[in-house]
């Protein structure tokens, strides 16, 4: 079973510290989220992965082999910063990037056909890249990082820009490609998306990995959880203000209902026990125990959120 | 096909396309064009001759007319002038250059010259009318006195390489036709492999190339498509020289003789030098296209590009100075010195090669080295543009390359 592992990977330039220490590992097939704040050596990861800079230590490896230049050449990457060459047509500089990949002709433009036909490119095949717009020009770029089909593909904020529409085409055939069998690394700061198509996340910050897993792996072992009561009664916040283990939330309520309270507790603490509580103090109309989303779990591990 | 062979197929299709390279092409073409026939089709007389328009006593006249023959053509001869000659005049008698007025002093022959452009008129014509004043103050014949005022002298090469004067000429020119062409060859390559450079660094298509490809082969790509054009822009270059003094017999057939001339010159270029010039061509071109495609990589914006082909340019235009003095001084030590110096020895070896006998030593340890050379900076070169291609933000200093480098 392919799959790519890091291991106690560092990377410094000069006196700053880009990567301390990464240890992960990607299954073949996964869609796995790296996610992390600006700064916390996601796209450094990346490069390393993909050599385009080599770790000052540590080991990558694909398939339990040392990455080299043929290992590569299986690989594709859509870097956060889009760069396309302006006067190039959208299908020669699709096919341009499959030959670099080592497709050869008449492959590289049958692959540029299909994955024109699948962002919805056809209508702008023969114009040049500098003249379409910004998101069809991502999407330019997304068909350059796949023409060749990769066996892991490694996308750096693959939606930024893109407007809700654009997004889904792009959502659409990540799962196309999930579904083929491609192993995906996906890095984004927007979280719904990555939740909806990712199986496996790392959460990086400050070089290191704080957490990884399932997203039900991440919330199992996420120590709190959070409770909603309504109504919005002083009967009841005294009752939940008395109990030791419970504090008050300063996370925003996930159905955004302002006239409830919220709490935070442990991850073992007994609920129904609270609820009998609240039931005896007074009436109420909804109580709900939530679990903590992506979002939370990953502003807590960096310390995005207090 | 390897990655090295698809970049450079798409570099070289960019290249042949770009609006720098077709430019160059077209306007040093038709430079070449204009600099060989404008001359003939503006003075119809044989290059190196002037008009001229001889006034005074028709003996005066006819003898002046015979004695001046070699460098100027006697348009007209006229007896007298009734007013002081003006441009019109000069435009209306046949377009001439300059008028002569000729008259006989108590102590021999005077000239007073009305010239269109006085600052060239030269001091030939006052040595060659020697012999007709030693005629008049003798009165002995013209015929006999100029064997005895003008000294046959024949000039020898001492090393034996040149057959005459105008062998040795045309190997100067062949020099500075050299000279000229590696500069402006290094020049223009070094605007289209800047740009190429730059354009992929600013639009970020770099990042994504060497994902996929090594940066130093890359480079060797870049370098091979640029070196590629180069030639082809060069081998245009020498077709339309070629087509044009076919031009230029066909307009003139008097530029016969001189065109004999020249092919007389093209004969004393050995297949040795022919290969000289190539290989110190394509090591001068490897070296220079290297550094700069190294400069380009470090820059964000294509604003900074004259700050970092700035220092590279010191060389070329250091090599083209050097090259200068080389073809007047080919056997100083320093010359010699800086015809083994990487960077200088293109320009100046060949230089020295194509004027003097250089030592098959001296040719070969030059070649070593600039051969070595080029390598070096190319694996130089490689490691900047790997780090450069990653750099962006404010222009790094050498002191933030080096970390670069070193981390």
């Amino acid at each position: 079973m392919r799959s790519l592992t890091l291991s106690h990977v560092a990377r410094s330039f000069g006196e700053a510290v880009a990567v301390r220490d990464i240890s992960l590992s990607v299954p073949a097939g996964t869609t796995f989220g790296l996610l992390g704040p600006n700064g916390a050596g996601k796209t450094t990861t990346m490069r390393m992965i993909l050599g385009i800079i080599a770790p000052d230590g540590g080991r990558i490896t694909w398939n339990d082999a040392p990455i080299d230049a043929a290992v590569r050449m299986r690989f594709g990457y859509l870097p956060e910063e889009r760069g396309l060459y302006g006067k190039l047509r959208v299908r020669e500089q699709i096919a341009y990037f499959g030959r670099l990949h080592g497709m050869r002709r008449p492959h590289d433009e049958e692959a540029a056909r299909h994955w024109m036909g699948e962002l919805g490119l056809e209508a702008y095949a023969r114009l040049p890249c500098g003249e379409l717009s910004k998101g069809n020009q991502q999407k330019v770029q997304f068909a350059c990082a796949v023409v060749h089909a990769p066996e892991l593909v490694i996308l750096d904020e693959p939606f930024s820009g893109l407007d809700p529409a654009n997004a889904d085409v792009i959502l659409h055939a990540l799962r196309g490609l999930h579904a083929g069998g491609t192993t995906l690394i996906l890095s984004t700061h927007q979280m719904w998306q990555i939740q909806e198509v990712c199986e496996q996340f790392c959460i990086i910050a400050g070089g290191t990995v704080r957490a990884g897993g399932t997203l039900d792996e991440l919330r199992a072992a996420w120590p709190l959880r959070r409770i909603e009561v309504e109504p919005n009664a002083s009967v009841l916040r005294d009752v939940l203000d008395a109990m030791p283990d419970l504090r008050a939330s300063t996370m925003r309520t996930g159905n955004g209902v302002p006239s409830a309270l919220v709490y935070d507790l442990p991850a073992e603490a007994d609920v129904a026990a609270i609820l009998r509580q609240l039931v005896a103090a007074g009436s109420v109309t909804r109580f709900e125990r939530i679990e903590p989303t992506l979002q939370e779990i990953y502003a807590r591990t960096t310390g995005a959120a207090p | 096909m390897n990655r090295i062979g698809v970049i450079f197929a798409a570099e070289f299709r960019r290249r042949m396309r770009s609006r720098p390279f077709l430019i160059g092409t077209v306007l040093g073409a038709v430079s070449i064009m204009l600099t060989t026939i404008l001359p003939i089709v503006f003075s119809g007389v044989p290059e190196g001759t002037t008009r001229v328009v001889l006034v005074g006593e028709p003996v005066l006249t006819a003898e002046v007319k015979a004695l001046i023959a070699d460098d100027y053509t006697t348009v007209e001869r006229l007896p007298r002038l009734d007013a002081i000659p003006t441009v019109e005049f000069l435009k209306a008698h046949h377009d001439a250059a300059d008028v002569i007025i000729l008259s006989r002093a108590r102590d021999g022959l005077r000239a007073r010259v009305y010239a269109r452009d006085p600052s060239s008129f030269g001091s030939a014509f006052a040595r060659r009318l020697g012999p007709l004043q030693v005629a008049l103050a003798t009165g002995l014949p013209v015929g006999d006195i100029k064997h005895h005022v003008i000294v046959p002298v024949s000039v020898r090469d001492a090393a034996g390489r040149f057959a005459n004067v105008s062998s040795a000429k045309a190997a100067k020119g062949v020099a500075f036709l050299f000279i000229i062409l590696l500069y402006v060859a290094i020049l223009i390559n070094a605007q289209v492999i800047m740009s190429s450079v730059a354009e992929e660094k600013t639009s970020r298509i770099a990042e994504l190339l060497v994902a996929t490809i090594d940066p130093a082969q890359l480079l060797t790509a870049k370098v091979l498509a640029s070196g590629a054009t180069g030639l082809i822009q060069l081998l245009v270059w020498v077709l339309f020289g070629a087509l044009s003094s076919q031009i230029v017999i066909a307009l003139a057939p008097h530029v016969e003789a001189i065109a004999h001339n020249s092919a007389a010159s093209a004969i004393s270029i050995s297949p040795a030098e022919i290969a000289a010039f190539f290989a110190f061509f394509v090591i001068g071109y490897a070296q220079y296209s290297v550094l700069y495609a190294a400069a380009a990589s470090l820059i964000t914006r294509t604003e900074d590009l004259g700050a970092v082909a700035g220092p590279v340019l010191i060389p070329v235009l250091t090599g083209f100075i050097v090259a200068e003095f080389a073809v007047a001084y080919p056997e100083n030590p320093w010359i010699a010195v800086c015809s083994q110096v990487p960077l200088l020895a293109p320009f100046v070896m060949f230089s020295r090669i194509a004027i003097s006998s250089v030592p098959a030593w001296q040719i070969a340890a030059s070649l070593a080295i600039n051969l070595a050379a080029a390598v070096a900076f190319g694996l130089l070169a490689g490691r900047i543009y790997r780090v450069g291609l990653l750099l962006y933000g404010r222009l790094p200093s050498l002191r933030q390359v080096v970390i670069a480098m070193r981390g």
